[in-house]
């Protein structure tokens, strides 16, 4: 685990409380929540189709595709509802120094 | 108690009733008659990707034969063409006969056919299925002008795909607006707009009074007098649910198999779900058949629960979506009883949505916009029309403004 994976996304301020974020590096793009317990990231399209989850729902611990009501674990990325059956990736994050870093592979 | 359960109709409703049962019931037979020769599989890209090649048919199915075989369900292709509900069998045109201890009717809907009055009954195609998704996009490989007769959400869906295989793409519509029955006009004009900018021909108020065939291509006869002539013809006007099988049985029937909230029919251990069923709804206090993939696959559940024994209400408030170029147009609840119209939004490139409000609560909502632009809010609304939330009209308006601040904790 060398050190330079760690990306940094932003302030901890720049996410509401069950909400997220979109972050696009270089090209890929991720989501970064906030939840109760702490900070996630996951990929940030959806695995049905082509669509950003930056539109969709987060509840509790899940995200909800805005397109066809897909539903994604966001701790685990485990795909819950259909029509999404694919399971979303997952990726590391740190908060240090109230700013948030996800690892990305 | 080890029971035969027999679900007859292999589609959504039918695949997600027997997974369900199994949860709750490791003992029983349970077995799908399906008369198409496939698992069960999801229609809704048959109208969209499929035909655009962006699925193919493996991507299609709910669940793969192995996880059938796991979970101990049976499917068996056959059509059945008889039922005796006093001896609890069904009866399959090749003379095979099933019993059953409890039978959920999961047949779906048919497509109603144009009545034509020469031979070019086989002509004319119609989308339910993938044989004819597949039948449909062989010929249209080879045919440039395309015409697609009813401007329902099928139709149109059709009319999307064919015009992004570069195909010219007239529709016809016998009503003053397109998806007439179950959506407000200003969202219908919206996605009237995009297909009129990608090139599609939209009629409407005209009625088709005669197709004839002159070497090879079809001429349309409108009741204008008008003559439309194209290479191909595909019609979309609507759907019945597949009751032929029932009707000189006892079985209530009323648009539909009539269900209470439990899913049973007017028959002692008959269940029905899905497209076919006209079911009651405790939250609207009435009954309705919808024709979406989120009712098939929760009725389907809430159906597999109550057969294996676990008293369910179905509860689920209605949702639906329909892909159509860029745009995502979603429904929740129904749009057809209300005092009040709340209007979100006005550009489809942020989404626009109409809240159909009855005292102060949401009864509905439709929504449409550029993809991903409508989910989340039409979503919310379900929530708020579930829990049965007096609103902020104020905040439904403004679209500046959260619509998850209306939910209460
Ligand atoms: C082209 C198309 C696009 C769609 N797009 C969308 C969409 O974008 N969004 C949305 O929400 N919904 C959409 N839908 C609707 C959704 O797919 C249906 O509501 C859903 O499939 C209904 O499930 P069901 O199990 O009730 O019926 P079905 O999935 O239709 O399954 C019924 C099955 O029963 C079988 N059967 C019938 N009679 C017999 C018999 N006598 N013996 C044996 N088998 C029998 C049929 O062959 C069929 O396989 C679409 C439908 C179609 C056709
Ligand atoms: S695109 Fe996410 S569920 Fe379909």
């Amino acid at each position: 685990m060398s050190e330079e994976n760690w990306i940094e996304v932003g302030s901890t301020d720049s996410i509401e409380e069950e909400d997220l974020i979109r972050f696009d590096h270089q090209d890929k793009t991720f989501c970064v929540y906030r939840l109760t317990d702490g900070f996630y990231a996951t990929d940030g399209i959806c695995t049905h189709e082509a669509v950003h989850l930056e539109d969709g729902l987060v509840m509790d611990d899940e995200i909800e595709c805005p397109m066809h009501q897909g539903i994604f674990n966001i701790k685990s990325g485990e795909a819950l509802s259909p029509p999404a059956c694919e399971d979303l990736k997952t990726y590391p994050v740190k908060v240090d120094n109230d700013k948030i870093f996800i690892k990305i592979d | 108690m080890k029971n035969n359960i027999i679900i007859l109709g292999g589609g959504q409703a039918g695949i997600y009733a027997a997974r369900e049962i199994r949860q709750n019931d490791l003992k029983s037979n349970i077995k799908i008659l399906g008369e198409e020769n496939l698992l069960p599989y999801e229609r809704p890209p048959l109208s969209k990707d499929f035909l655009l090649d962006k699925k193919n048919e493996e991507d299609l199915y709910f669940h793969s034969s192995d996880i059938l075989k796991n979970e101990n369900i049976e499917f068996e292709n056959v059509s059945i063409s008889k039922v005796d509900f006093e001896n609890k069998k069904l009866f399959a045109k090749n003379d095979d006969v099933y019993s059953y201890d409890s039978l959920l009717i999961s047949t779906g809907s048919e497509n109603k056919k144009l009545s034509l009055d020469n031979n070019l009954k086989d002509d004319v195609y119609y989308l339910r299925n993938l044989e004819e998704a597949k039948k449909i996009k062989e010929i249209v490989s080879n045919k440039n002008k395309i015409t697609i007769i009813g401007g329902g959400f099928i139709g149109l869906e059709i009319a999307s795909s064919l015009s992004q295989l570069q195909k010219k793409v007239i529709v016809i519509e016998i009503g003053n607006q397109l998806m007439g029955r179950i959506i407000p006009k200003q969202i219908a004009d919206l996605v009237q707009n995009t297909h009129l900018e990608h090139g599609n021909e939209i009629i409407l108020n005209k009625q088709i009074e005669k197709i004839t065939k002159k070497n090879g291509i079809y001429e349309i006869l409108l009741n204008d007098n008008s003559l439309i002539e194209t290479d191909f013809v595909i019609a979309g006007i609507g759907s019945t649910p597949a009751v032929k099988l029932f009707e000189n049985t006892n079985l209530k029937l009323d648009n539909g198999i009539v269900t209470n909230q439990f899913c049973e029919t007017s028959i002692k251990d008959v269940y029905a779900a899905g497209d076919v069923s006209n079911f009651y709804h405790p939250f609207y206090e009435r009954n309705m058949r919808l024709e979406s993939y989120q009712h098939a696959q929760n009725h389907g559940i809430c159906a597999g629960k109550n057969i294996a024994g676990v008293k369910t209400e179905y509860t689920s408030i209605p949702w639906m979506w329909s892909d159509q170029f860029n745009l995502n147009l979603q429904l929740t609840g129904i749009c057809d009883e209300y005092d009040e119209i709340i209007e979100r939004g006005n550009d489809i490139n942020n989404g626009v949505i109409y809240f159909f409000l009855k005292n102060n609560k949401i009864r509905g909502a439709c929504g449409v916009g550029v993809i991903g632009k409508v989910g989340r809010d039409i979503r919310i609304t379900s929530k708020l029309t579930e829990k049965d939330t007096i609103v902020d009209k104020q905040i439904l308006s403004d679209q500046n403004l959260k619509l998850n601040k209306l939910i209460q904790k």
